[in-house]
């Protein structure tokens, strides 16, 4: 994959979350819809190959679309972000990289999501500390329930 | 087209419906994509049927379902007449304006 050009107006989000589980089960909650839509969505679509195409209906309004481009499983998933719709991030506007680390019998998950405009950076940072919080519970095996961001 | 409009308003529905578009699904791979259960999916695949949004088949015990296109067709027309209203308007407007620089310039 090249790597993504410099661009002042862009910026980088970056997390690492520790999850008890292992990778392989840990990668399946980014490539099987079923367990999707358990930290993320009320609906997902996937095609889990490079260059397949992925929707994931947040709530009513809020459409996540775009590219798988990296499908290693258990180790890395990247895939290309984007909203339905929206102007500012069209699907496929920026990169998210999921690397996948044994750490014992669980796992560390790192994030980095590339290429958001700078003002849409705030959102999408609270938007993965939301989602990844959610992803600690479903991961190892708990229930995080209904997600207040799916709405009604 | 109550049933229409009733079975669309509400957003798992039109996600299901999108889902079954290009693709003939059986109700157990259609819900293993949502967050809600196996029986609110099936709820909202018996409306969309009720609405004549999809079309049911059954293989052995599996029920499968597709998108209805024509089922859309009625409330597509009623959406449309509003355009068709709008431009006869803008036509006679640009008529009018015509008609007016026309005179004032001859």
């Amino acid at each position: 994959m090249p790597e993504p050009q410099a661009d002042p107006q862009s910026d980088v989000i970056e997390r690492k979350v520790r999850i008890e589980a292992p990778p392989e089960t840990v990668f399946q909650f980014f490539v099987d819809p079923k367990l999707y839509v358990r930290w993320k969505g009320r609906m997902a679509w996937l095609d889990p190959r490079p260059g397949g195409e992925y929707r994931v209906a947040i709530n009513d309004k809020a459409v996540a679309k775009g590219e798988f481009v990296e499908v290693d499983p258990p180790h890395r998933v990247v895939f290309t972000w984007g909203w339905e719709g929206l102007e500012a991030t069209p699907p496929g506007s920026s990169t998210v990289e999921v690397t996948l680390t044994p750490d014992g019998d669980a796992t560390i998950l790192h994030l980095v999501h590339r290429g958001l405009p700078v003002e849409a950076v705030g959102e999408h940072s609270h938007g993965w500390d939301h989602f990844l919080g959610r992803l600690v519970v479903a991961g190892s095996g708990g229930d995080p329930g209904p997600d207040p961001m799916a709405g009604a | 087209m109550e049933a229409v409009v009733r079975a669309l308003a509400e957003s798992h529905r039109r996600e299901i419906l999108r889902l079954v578009t290009d693709r003939e699904l059986p109700a157990g791979h259609i819900a293993s994509h949502f967050e809600v259960t196996g029986p609110a999916v099936s709820q909202h695949l018996r409306v969309l049927k009720e609405a004549g949004l999809v079309t049911e088949r059954r293989e052995g015990t599996r029920r499968l379902y597709r998108a209805r296109p024509e089922g859309l067709m009625e409330l597509r027309a009623y959406l449309e007449s509003f355009w068709d209203d709008r431009l006869a308007i803008l036509k006679q407007e640009a008529e009018k304006e015509g008609r007016k620089r026309a005179r004032a310039a001859g």
